[in-house]
């Protein structure tokens, strides 16, 4: 099992974070949905719960709203235990795939009903709706219903409603799965403003890793249940701690090696492996990491001899498919205008730095 | 649903098979401003008299009312009884929920006539023949089927993410049952509202089990008056009853839609 402290930003060196999870376990019967997760988010990030469909994040998510009881675990935002707290005692804001919008109440109404909830005055009450309906860009709006608008606009009043009650945490279930791609891009670019503009702290789960890397300050990886690593989308992507990290993140080429004595053969090379490593191994090199060229300033690299079996121009990128030594290696270069693809048959001698290589024992 | 071009024979047989089933119905009409004193088709004369019979029979007034206060408590009590056992059926689904539901709807499947004769020793026991409350437990037990059966179909549609967006933006269990879910069931309200009270209101087999000298509902004093008399007035007081079906059938297509209603 993997327990990965949380990695880099200096704020949350000092112990807990600003929202606590601690041995958090969802069972269903028999089933293991959610495996001890272990998680410090320091205050004002945006972190993302990323992984395959089943892997146990929305779960997570909804155990943290208070929606789906704990097996067992604890939930701590700010000091204050939220384990045993009811989900509409809990402050959290909730976005939904689905908007999950009132249909029965105007726009206006759906935004107030927090507040309303909260006996907020009147006054106050119609001040932070006209704001919050301000920053999703939907002033002129209020007296429309949902069904009225469009998916974007729906879920701009969804999140203009999560965040009117100035919840503690901003909890995000997959927001864009709904929209089309464009949109996607838009709304994607207009959470994490606001999110950073309130500097509130957010989880946002996705199956995106696009979506993850991109908008979320950390993301963390879960499979099958667990936490497979935490960090930024750059520590996940140059030091992935597993090998479901460094194959979800990014596309990899993955062989299957036998270390012994220190080294891993794959395609005539010995390739080093971390000390004490035996048995079956797995080695990882990212597509557009290998070049066709020696490193220039002459760095420890690793290099090998092949033939190109497969050419494919995808206008930003060339992929070639490359076999040498009976190992079949994935290419990936970017294009240049004066460049002409690689004819299939051309022998092509495959670099890549030795720190671009990563070994992990093989996964139980 | 595509709108397809419906076919010259497929036409006339629907028209048909429409007027079969009106032509009773539409039949009535003409008898009821009859001028004879019997029933008969076609009226050798025209008169309203019927209609101003039916207001100088205190016994059909009288069965008027009880059925009417009847049908109104029956849809009441089918609302306040139908919708936490919706409830419970569909979202706390405690063990033995589906067997429940089965029973809940049970009644439906069973002939009438069987029903009124059970009731009928049942309640002979417990001294609610020819009571107003045996009327009203009678009638529960045909509108409480078609309640629990309804309001459960539109409360198993319900998407549950809206009670859950309520619950998180601080709506305790009742707020949400009463200010999200109760009005996001309004089309299925309207619809057991208008089936209990019309299932109720035209109720005549458990009626007649259940009346006795002192209280009758209208359908059971229109059976009775048939069976003694032979004149127009029950067709007058027919005419009424299906203007005050089609009024509740108007008023259901108004405030919720009727194919969205009693379609889905």
């Amino acid at each position: 099992m993997l327990h990965v402290p949380v990695t880099g930003s200096s704020e949350s060196a000092a112990g807990e974070g600003f929202l606590s999870v601690r041995g958090l376990n969802k069972r269903y019967g028999d089933f293991i949905a959610v495996d001890n997760l272990d998680l410090d988010l320091p205050k004002g990030e945006l972190v993302a719960f990323l992984g395959p469909s089943g892997c146990g994040k929305t779960t997570s998510l909804r155990m943290i709203a208070g929606l789906v009881p704990a097996t067992s675990g604890r939930i701590v935002v700010g000091g204050r235990d939220l384990t045993t707290v009811e989900p509409y005692r809990r402050d959290m804001g909730l976005v939904f795939q689905s908007y999950a919008l009132f249909p029965h109440m105007s726009i206006a109404e759906n935004v107030a009903f927090g507040l309303k909830m909260r006996k907020v005055g009147r006054a106050e009450t119609e001040q932070r709706v006209r704001e919050a309906i301000s920053m999703v860009r939907l002033t002129g709006k209020e007296s429309h219903r949902p069904a009225q608008l469009s998916g974007g606009q729906q879920q701009r009043v969804a999140l203009a409603r999560a965040l009117v009650i100035r919840p503690s945490i901003l909890l995000l279930d997959e927001p864009l799965s709904n929209l089309d791609a464009k949109l996607r891009d838009e709304m994607r670019n207009e959470i994490r403003d606001i999110q950073q503009r309130l500097g509130i702290t957010a989880i946002f789960v996705t199956h995106d890793q696009a979506e993850a890397l991109t908008m979320c300050d950390k993301v963390a990886v879960m499979n099958a249940g667990r936490l497979e690593q935490l960090g930024t989308p750059v520590e996940l992507y140059e030091k992935p701690q597993s090998p479901f990290v460094a194959s979800f993140i990014g596309r990899t080429n993955r062989f299957a090696a036998v270390a012994k004595n220190g080294a891993a053969e794959l395609a005539g090379l010995s390739i080093p492996t971390p000390a004490g490593m035996t048995g079956k191994v797995e080695v990882m090199i990212r597509p557009h990491r290998i070049t066709l060229s020696a490193p220039a300033d002459g760095a420890p690299c690793h290099a090998v001899e092949g033939v190109v079996t497969r050419s494919i121009f995808a206008g930003d990128i060339l992929q070639y498919e490359v076999v040498a030594h009976g190992a079949t290696f994935l290419v990936e270069q970017g294009t240049a205008a004066h460049e002409r693809p690689l004819e299939q048959g051309s022998p092509v001698r495959l670099h890549w730095l030795m720190s671009d290589t990563y070994v992990f024992g093989a996964a139980a | 649903m595509e709108d397809r071009p419906i076919s010259l024979t497929l036409r006339i047989v629907a028209g048909i098979m429409l007027l079969f089933l009106l032509a009773p119905v539409l039949i009535v009409v003409p008898i009821s401003f009859s001028a004879d004193t019997y029933m008969a088709f076609p009226p050798s004369g025209w008169s309203v008299k019927w209609y101003v019979a039916i207001f100088q029979d205190p016994k059909m007034i009288n069965a008027f009312w009880v059925s009417l206060a009847l049908a109104v408590l029956t849809t009441v009590l089918s609302l306040a009884i139908g919708l936490p056992a919706a409830y419970v059926l569909v979202r706390l689904r405690p063990r033995g929920s589906e067997a429940m539901a089965s029973f809940f709807t049970a009644p439906l499947l069973l002939p009438s006539i069987v029903l009124g004769l059970a009731l009928l020793v049942v309640f002979a026991t417990f001294g609610l023949l020819g009571t107003f409350q045996g009327f009203l437990a009678a009638h529960l037990v045909i509108t409480l089927p078609y309640a629990v059966r309804v309001l459960s179909t539109a409360l198993s549609t319900l998407p549950r993410a809206v009670e859950e967006a309520a619950t998180t933006l601080g709506a305790p269990p009742l707020s949400v049952f009463f200010r999200v879910t109760l009005p996001m069931m309004r089309n299925a309200i309207v619809a057991t509202s208008a089936l209990a009270f019309l299932v109720s209101f035209d109720e005549v087999v458990l009626s007649l089990f259940m009346s006795g000298p002192r209280i009758s509902t209208l359908p059971v004093e229109m059976y009775h008056h048939v069976e003694n008399e032979a004149d127009p007035m029950v067709a007058a007081i027919s005419v009424l009853l299906i203007v005050l079906t089609f009024a509740v059938v108007v008023v259901v297509d108004r405030t919720a839609g009727l194919s969205r209603t009693f379609v889905k």
